[in-house]
């Protein structure tokens, strides 16, 4: 009797162990069911700097609604949960948990900018967030950070590339720059690549003057630039600011050429400018509007089947592009889909084309770092838009 | 005989006493039983929400101290946090000195510059006196980006997790017991100041500062005081934010949140230490009942189905604040009394 026992115990351990194996072998992974995918989405669409992260996220998602009417990711429907940070860190961290926690995301497509995106960056280690940040500085892949895959040009890179412009394609007898930047990471990182990449070609940067996001007048700054004959002006500005300093110069009858890196490229500026962006070149990591090719296209056409009133057009596109990036490696994942299985299928993406969008995307298991390619424009002022003036170029290799 | 009340008082003593009645002491053992089960029970997102109210209280009854007890407004409170911020950060960065000395550091240094602010403001009020300590909000903010070596300039600065003798508290949970043990130890001192010689200077200075000074109240030395405890709370707060954050910057430091501080007070109750703690804990959670709210309501009204966006926190901010100065200037420390009352005298009405 007492042996009898003993074997039906053996025989319901055995039977509970099996159970609970079963269990985790075919438990879903996280955010992923037999029909559905969930991902999260952190990024700003309150409050100040709202301009930026609305047209940012909704690219974003109108790219994932775009997918699902294409069938899903292997027969899975895509389903984003865009969390708004108001653009503050606490909030980004606040709003990564409810997503890991609460909604059980299976990743999230961006934690949003610089600081957001540091702040978050042991729990994205935690729980394999593979993510694209809205940010482009160096410390999110150099040295590799395994979940975070960099996506666009380097400050460093894009304001290189001005400076071989100005040198290759300008071809100015004497070059005098002046840098008008904003005292904020990227102004100040923008700054030195300015200042060292002129210092190689032996070009003399003769103002560095700061402008704030929130100035409307720049008067002070186009005038110390007369002052030194700039005939060149690199910003390190937001759109905003970019905007004021280009409508004062408008004001004052200055009209050297200026410069300003992706935040600042966007048709809003001719639109906003007019006659004073005519001027105007900016660096961009992500196609013209304007562009004919598949992947600007679709942009547009997704645009104005979700009845977008899209403000800042190349955030739009950019947004698409970072969806188009996790569609591609959700798919290459397969049926078993996971964080660490996104990772890895991200890490495949060779010299992958987004149909003009993003210039060509190389991933690998030991680099995660962006192509540092960009694109110039124009402003085409009669048509109130940016167009392209050269294909996807990268800084030039100097001793 | 007299019959003698549920909180019948002989002495002065018996009257400022912390816990009263039985049933205060009962209700204390519940919230701290509550308190220490809560992260077994809740997800690491409540319990992030927790620490962050934590932060929050500390930081609002400091700034209490200073507006809700001694009438002096004060739109540089987030300036006492930062300093608080960069000089923990700085101490476990440079010196390696353990959270034990950097907590403390952290207070001391805001409570040597609240002073320095407090001394020139000695003869300012109202919205003079909020003028200059958004002006030192503002220099603060300068320096924090302009003084690359000691803060990190607009790069930031990061901070090691706190460690007590090599466990580290790296994690929301792993914090959470030490941000509410630090957090009662310093409403505690913060509630004791109010009931002694001190706190009743800085209610007799807001009430009428010429009648206080009539009365010998030493006007100077007690403004000054104000002005070094609120901030020593705002460094706290800040080496606190450190702590948690791991990461600092300036943009974390803004006039905004010197803004959000004073409405916690105005919403939780001026002059009143718990009123800062429900202030401080509506205003962190608030969002999520806004937000639970609306997901509500478009159940019941589907033309509101996905139109919910965080505008309408910031909208409902500022229409508590109206509401709250319009029929309750006193905060939902006024209306949680009300109900302790109500209770205490049922089934009589007063």
């Amino acid at each position: 009797m007492r042996r009898h026992r003993v074997w039906t115990g053996k025989l319901a351990l055995v039977v509970m162990l099996s159970l609970l194996t079963a269990s985790w072998v075919f438990a879903d992974a996280r955010g992923v069911t037999k029909d559905g995918i969930k991902l999260g989405l952190v990024l700003v669409k309150t409050g100040p700097v709202a301009a930026l992260g609305l047209p940012n996220g909704q690219g974003m998602v109108d790219y994932m609604s775009y997918l699902n009417e294409q069938g899903g990711i292997n027969g899975r429907k895509v389903e984003v949960i865009w969390e708004d940070d108001q653009f503050e860190a606490p909030k980004s961290v606040a709003a990564v948990k409810k997503l890991i926690h609460r909604d059980k995301v299976l990743s999230i497509l961006t934690t949003g900018g610089t600081q957001q995106t540091i702040a978050n960056l042991e729990q994205i280690n935690e729980f394999k967030i593979t993510n694209i940040p809205n940010a482009l500085v160096r410390e999110f892949f150099d040295p590799l950070q395994p979940y975070i895959f960099a996506m666009g040009a380097t400050y460093e890179a894009q304001y290189q590339c001005i400076v071989d412009y100005i040198v290759d394609e300008l071809k100015m007898k004497d070059p005098r720059i002046g840098v008008v930047y904003e005292k904020k990471e990227y102004g100040k990182i923008s700054l030195d690549a300015i200042k060292e990449r002129a210092a190689k070609y032996n070009i003399p940067v003769v103002a560095e003057l700061v402008l704030p996001t929130g100035s409307v007048d720049a008067s002070s700054q186009i005038m110390a630039l007369q002052k030194e004959n700039a005939n060149i002006v690199i910003t390190c500005t937001l759109l905003p600011a970019t905007i004021t300093f280009l409508k004062s110069g408008q004001k004052y009858n200055y009209w050297p050429t200026v410069f300003g890196f992706n935040w600042a490229t966007d048709d809003m500026i001719v639109k906003a400018c007019d006659e004073g962006a005519k001027n105007y070149i900016g660096v961009n990591f992500v196609g013209a509007w304007s562009d004919e090719t598949p992947g600007i296209k679709l942009a547009r056409d997704l645009a104005k089947k979700n009845n977008r009133e899209v403000g800042l057009t190349s955030l739009y596109i950019n947004g698409v592009g970072v969806s188009w990036l996790f569609g591609e490696a959700m798919k290459r994942a397969g049926k078993d889909l996971s964080p660490e299985s996104l990772k890895t299928a991200l890490e495949t993406l060779k010299n992958y084309e987004t149909g003009g969008v993003f210039p060509p995307v190389n991933y690998s298991s030991t680099s995660h770092a962006p192509g540092e390619m960009v694109k110039f424009f124009k402003a085409d002022v009669p048509n109130k838009r940016l167009v392209s003036i050269s294909d996807w170029r990268k800084p030039k290799e100097l001793k | 005989m007299p019959i003698r009340s549920k909180t019948f008082n002989e002495s002065y003593y018996e009257d400022i006493k912390l816990f009263r009645t039985i049933w205060i002491k009962f209700w204390a053992v519940i919230f701290v039983a509550a308190l220490a089960l809560l992260p077994y029970i809740g997800d690491p997102y409540f319990v992030y929400l927790v620490n962050l109210s934590c932060l929050a209280t500390v930081a609002a009854v400091g700034l209490n101290i200073l507006t809700g007890y001694t009438g002096l407004i004060s739109l540089g409170h987030a300036a006492f946090v930062a300093i608080g911020a960069y000089t923990a950060a700085n101490l476990a960065n440079h010196l390696g000195t353990p959270f034990w000395i950097n907590l403390p550091a952290a207070g001391l240094i805001a409570a040597v510059a609240g002073a320095i602010v407090g001394i020139p403001c000695l003869r300012l009020k109202g919205l003079y006196l909020a003028m200059i300590t958004m002006s030192f909000g503002v220099m603060v903010e300068y320096v924090v980006i302009t003084w690359e070596g000691l803060t990190g300039g607009v790069r930031g600065m990061s901070v090691p997790a706190i460690s007590i003798m090599g466990y580290k508290l790296s994690t929301d949970e792993r914090l959470y017991f030490f941000l509410i043990a630090i957090t009662a130890m310093l409403l505690f001192a913060a509630n004791n100041i109010t009931r002694t010689r001190v706190g009743r200077a800085f209610v007799a200075i807001r009430d009428r500062d010429i009648a206080a000074e009539a009365i010998g109240v030493n006007l100077t030395y007690y403004k000054v005081l104000s002005f070094a405890i609120s901030s020593f709370y705002a460094g706290v707060a800040g080496g606190l934010y450190a702590y948690t954050m791991r990461h600092i910057h300036p943009d974390h430091f803004t006039l905004l949140l010197s803004i959000q501080y004073i409405t916690m007070i105005i919403v939780g109750g001026m002059g009143s230490i718990v009123g800062s703690i429900f202030g401080a804990v509506f205003i962190v959670v608030a969002p999520e009942f806004i937000k639970l709210f609306a997901q509500s309501s478009a159940r019941v009204f589907p033309v509101l189905e996905g139109r919910y966006d965080e505008e309408w926190n910031i909208a409902a901010f500022g229409l508590l604040i109206i509401l709250f100065l319009i029929f309750e200037p006193g905060g939902l420390y006024s209306i949680w009394n009300r109900i302790k009352i109500g209770f205490k005298n049922w089934p009589f009405t007063y």
